[in-house]
């Protein structure tokens, strides 16, 4: 390497750029949840409503659910290429009783399915779209200046990504699988437990 | 820093705690946006995560997740900006600085991130790779889908360009 160059690496390298405190904040955080996502899948999970980790699979799964519902239902009236999500402003919502039960109804589907996938090509598709679909929500998410959302789809995407790998191990693939019904179930129990007002806060 | 065995918890967060903001560096370089940066670092460390048990013993776990994180952020790049390594006539941009990279630069407020920015996309990520991060140029072609003679093409561009920002640098700084 010449001198010139090796000046200008060497301030490049110099140049660090040092992250903002709640990124790193947020960087820490998602491996306490991917370990707590983890040890969930070994153990027996326990649900303890006001903790941020539920808070935020909760979310996630909500996202996970309705991607779902939009794969499986093909045509239901709204355009698949533009999420619901993206519509919906926080507090100023236009029917979200209605919105709760056509969420019901694609997680109760979503569960179904996802506790029914198998290893065949078709599964994968399935994955594989419900990843494009998180991509989207994720998207809208940013759209609608909700990053933590952003961030929550985000943590899920490596997941989803796992199951659709065709060289995990089947009682891996069970384990996530599991995993992702127990979400979709907790979902599920929330819409019913809260007022449908607040369904779709961010 | 942890150099043996499966990494735990504990060595992810000690990692994060004292080498983040070199990955988030070498992220910022490559993208040129601090968010797709962050989220470049943060697939990095979930990835690295998950894939744990395949991380070799010999192996340090924060150049690990760096090289995880380098990756990430070629993938994001990628996806935000797909054909971004295709056309030939990016090559041949000139280095007038777009408007869409404008805040970006002022949000970096670093004169040599700025020279950075000058580049064309290909030219920043080839100098980056090939001279910060050490790769070689068959490594970088492969990542990229580049061939290896357009890689070294880019380098050597991009080098040119940049003796020049030094050179105007060094020249302020005597004024």
């Amino acid at each position: 390497m010449n001198d010139d160059i090796r000046k200008l690496v060497e301030a490049h390298e110099a140049d660090v750029h040092r992250p903002p405190a709640h990124v790193v904040e947020q960087w820490h955080s998602a491996i306490d949840e991917a370990a707590a996502l983890e040890r969930g899948r070994r153990q027996q999970p326990r649900w303890h409503p006001g903790s941020f980790f539920w808070g935020a699979a909760v979310t996630g799964a909500l996202a996970i659910g309705i991607g779902i519902g939009f794969v499986l239902s093909g045509d239901n009236g709204i355009p698949a290429q533009e999420p619901v999500i993206a519509y919906v402003e926080p507090g100023v919502g236009a029917t979200p009783a209605a919105f709760t039960r056509g969420l019901a109804v694609h997680l109760r589907d979503s569960r179904q399915q996802i506790t029914s996938l198998d290893d065949s090509t078709d599964a994968t598709m399935l994955l594989l779209q419900i990843i494009e679909q998180n991509r989207r929500f994720e998207m809208a998410a940013k759209r609608n200046d909700a990053p933590k959302l952003a961030r929550v789809l985000r943590a899920f995407e490596p997941i989803l990504l796992q199951l659709a790998a065709n060289d995990i191990a089947p009682e891996d693939a069970e384990a996530l699988r599991a995993q992702l019904a127990f979400e979709l179930n907790v979902m599920l129990t929330k819409l019913a437990s809260q007022p449908s007002d607040e369904s779709h806060t961010t | 820093m942890q150099t043996g065995g499966m990494p735990t918890q504990a060595d992810f967060h000690e990692a994060i705690s004292t080498r983040s903001d070199r990955w988030y560096s070498a992220c910022l370089k490559i993208t040129r946006n601090p968010d797709l940066a962050a989220d470049a670092v943060q697939d990095a460390l979930l990835n690295a995560w998950n894939k744990r048990h395949q991380f070799q013993r010999s192996a340090r776990l924060d150049t690990w997740i760096h090289r995880i994180a380098i990756n990430a952020a070629l993938n994001l790049i990628r996806r935000n900006k797909p054909g971004l390594f295709e056309p030939l006539e990016k090559d041949y941009e000139s280095d007038i600085v777009r408007p869409d990279r404008a805040w970006e630069e002022h949000e970096l407020e670093s004169e040599l991130a700025m020279a950075l920015g000058r580049l064309t996309e290909i030219e920043r990520v080839c100098f980056v790779l090939k001279h910060l991060e050490q790769w070689r140029a068959r490594e970088i072609a492969d990542a990229i889908g580049l061939n290896e003679g357009r890689v070294k093409q880019a380098v050597f561009r991009a080098v040119k360009k940049l003796r020049v920002s030094m050179r105007s640098m060094q020249e302020e700084t005597n004024e």
